[in-house]
């Protein structure tokens, strides 16, 4: 029997598969998703005068509002249109969950090295090169859907991304100019004891949360999906839980680049050190829901701009996003270069 | 000579300025996110208290009516008809005359389908008959029962919020806060008392 539950319990911890499914990846990214789309909607209501989703549960504060949205796509009719290419129709939104979440399965939740699912040396990169995977199938499913408001959302979102790629890559590797490491192991662990990285470089930071917050069209850069100009960009044409899962992926993605920026400034698991002879639960579970924690704060913080922030104009996004945040993004690459450099961390 | 551009002025980029604005706006939505001020009607469980000289739901009072069709005839909404009824005739009349004597009175009905509530018939009555009750969230099954006929014309209809136990609230304008929902209290003998206004 204890053969059985250990056999199980090895499945579950495999880290590509703890790590992919489970937690930081799809089972605890759809929790935080449905948190923080509550969180959003009920915060939003809290700065606008009003009250938001109730009635569905009164005691939860229409908690279980998310779900029934849920339950409701989950039943609703797929319609694919005549003039549409369906085989792309389809595909793009299922990739674009799958290569959403793939940057969680190049980065540590804990120091121990069997909890790696690839080996850690050069993982910003490669988790930096997965991140930026994903934004093309937004273009294609504007492509494949055929419409003009999905074709004007998907060429948008091609415009962004020239805005937002740069510098969300630029400010996660100012953390690693600034270590002199590709190694996300050695970036949080060189923040033990409050040394968080955001302390060291604000400006690096700032670029990271206003590209984060650009490349899943949260406010105000809710550009490709601006719903009083072009319906709902490139999901015009999506019904029932297509729809849901393309919604779901936007968040999806700014929980995997939030998890990277937590790692990178925020230090991770930091004050929490998983001693060397650790189990699965103190070892891998424990640090992991620590950053996922982080993490939600963190969304939380990009979803309270809902409520306070308006829509830019294409033009205007671009404008901020190449003289401003590109900008504090190269000051920020700076001055890691110089703490690199001077050797301050 | 091509027409010269004249539209309205980009106004000039000023980075201490827009940072400045953004971090008000952040602290103003901070201080409502921690001290909000809301005023969202609740509705079944709370309802608005109309004025008593609200132009909500007409009602008929048969026993003034005097069947002078001047209802009718301004309504600009045609919503207005009169019906003709025939009444039990005094015993006196009975007795006075050899043939039945046969007493045929006319009442208004109203078709709420038609209505638009300007009130012009109740301000047009001789006799008061008409007249406006606070009440306009009123629900009909179907487009038939708008149409009322004088039995249903007599009766209030009731507020379906206030039937259910709401709590009747009203807007008032503070200040400090804005627009900010205070509760009232409901007198209970108001109903059969109020006049037409």
């Amino acid at each position: 029997m204890t053969g059985v539950i250990e056999a199980v319990l090895k499945i579950i911890f495999w880290p590509p598969i703890y790590q992919y499914v489970i937690v930081p990846g799809l089972i605890a990214s759809l929790v935080v998703v449905i948190t923080i789309l509550w969180f959003e909607r009920k915060a939003a209501a809290r700065v606008q005068m009003r009250i938001g989703p109730y009635n569905v549960s009164p005691k939860l504060k229409g908690y279980l509002q998310l779900i029934a949205d849920l339950v409701r796509y989950a039943f609703q009719e797929i319609v694919v249109p005549r003039t549409a290419d369906a085989a792309a129709f389809l595909l793009a939104p299922l990739l674009l969950l799958v290569f959403t979440l793939l940057p969680l399965v190049a980065i540590p939740v804990s120091p121990l090295e069997w909890t790696w699912p690839i080996s850690m040396k050069y993982s910003v990169l490669v988790a930096l090169a997965l991140s930026v995977l994903s934004p093309i199938f937004l273009i294609l499913m504007g492509w494949a859907s055929n419409n003009r408001f999905a074709t004007i959302g998907g060429i948008r979102e091609a415009f962004l991304i020239t805005a937002y790629e740069l510098v969300a890559v630029l400010s996660i590797l100012s953390v690693s100019a600034a270590l002199r490491t590709f190694d996300f192991v050695e970036i949080v662990e060189a923040q033990q004891g409050f040394k968080w990285l955001i302390l060291y470089n604000p400006l690096a930071f700032l670029a990271g949360l206003i590209a984060i917050l650009m490349s899943t069209s949260g406010f105000p850069f809710e550009i490709p999906e601006a719903e009083h100009e072009i319906v709902a960009g490139p999901f015009t044409e999506y019904t029932g839980i297509v729809y849901g899962l393309n919604m779901g992926a936007a968040y999806m993605k700014r929980y995997a680049l939030s998890v990277l920026l937590v790692l990178a400034f925020l230090g991770g698991w930091a004050p929490y050190t998983p001693p060397a002879n650790a189990g699965y639960v103190a070892g891998y579970l424990i640090p992991s829901i620590i950053v996922v924690v982080k993490a939600t704060i963190l969304m939380a913080v990009m979803s309270f701009l809902r409520a306070v922030y308006g829509r830019y104009r294409i033009d205007q996004a671009l404008d901020v996003g190449w003289r401003l945040i590109f900008t504090l993004a190269l000051l920020g690459l700076g001055l890691g270069l110089l703490q690199g450099y001077l050797g301050v961390i | 000579m091509p027409p010269r551009f004249s539209g309205k002025k980009v106004p000039s980029y000023n980075f201490v300025k827009a940072v400045e604005g953004n971090i008000a706006a952040l602290i103003v939505g901070v201080k409502y996110f921690v001290k909000p001020i809301r005023f969202t009607l609740m509705y079944p469980n709370e309802y608005i208290k109309l004025d008593s000289r609200y132009r909500g739901f007409i009602v008929l009072n048969k026993a003034k009516c005097i069947g002078c069709e001047s209802c009718a005839r301004i309504c600009p909404a045609a919503a207005m008809k009169m019906i003709k009824i025939e009444e039990q005739p005094k015993q006196e009349a009975q007795e006075q005359s050899k043939k039945p004597v046969k007493k045929v009175k006319k009442h208004p009905v109203i078709n709420y389908q038609r209505c638009i509530f300007c009130g012009f018939c109740v301000d047009v009555c001789p006799v008061e008959a008409l007249r406006h009750i606070p009440v306009h969230d009123v629900v009909y099954l179907n487009m038939a029962e708008m149409d009322l006929d004088l039995i249903e014309f007599q009766k209030e209809p009731v507020n379906p919020a206030a039937a259910e136990g709401g709590i009747p609230v009203r807007y008032v304008f503070d200040p400090d806060r804005g627009l900010v929902k205070v509760r009232v209290e409901v007198q209970e003998s108001a109903g059969g008392e109020r006049g037409s206004g």
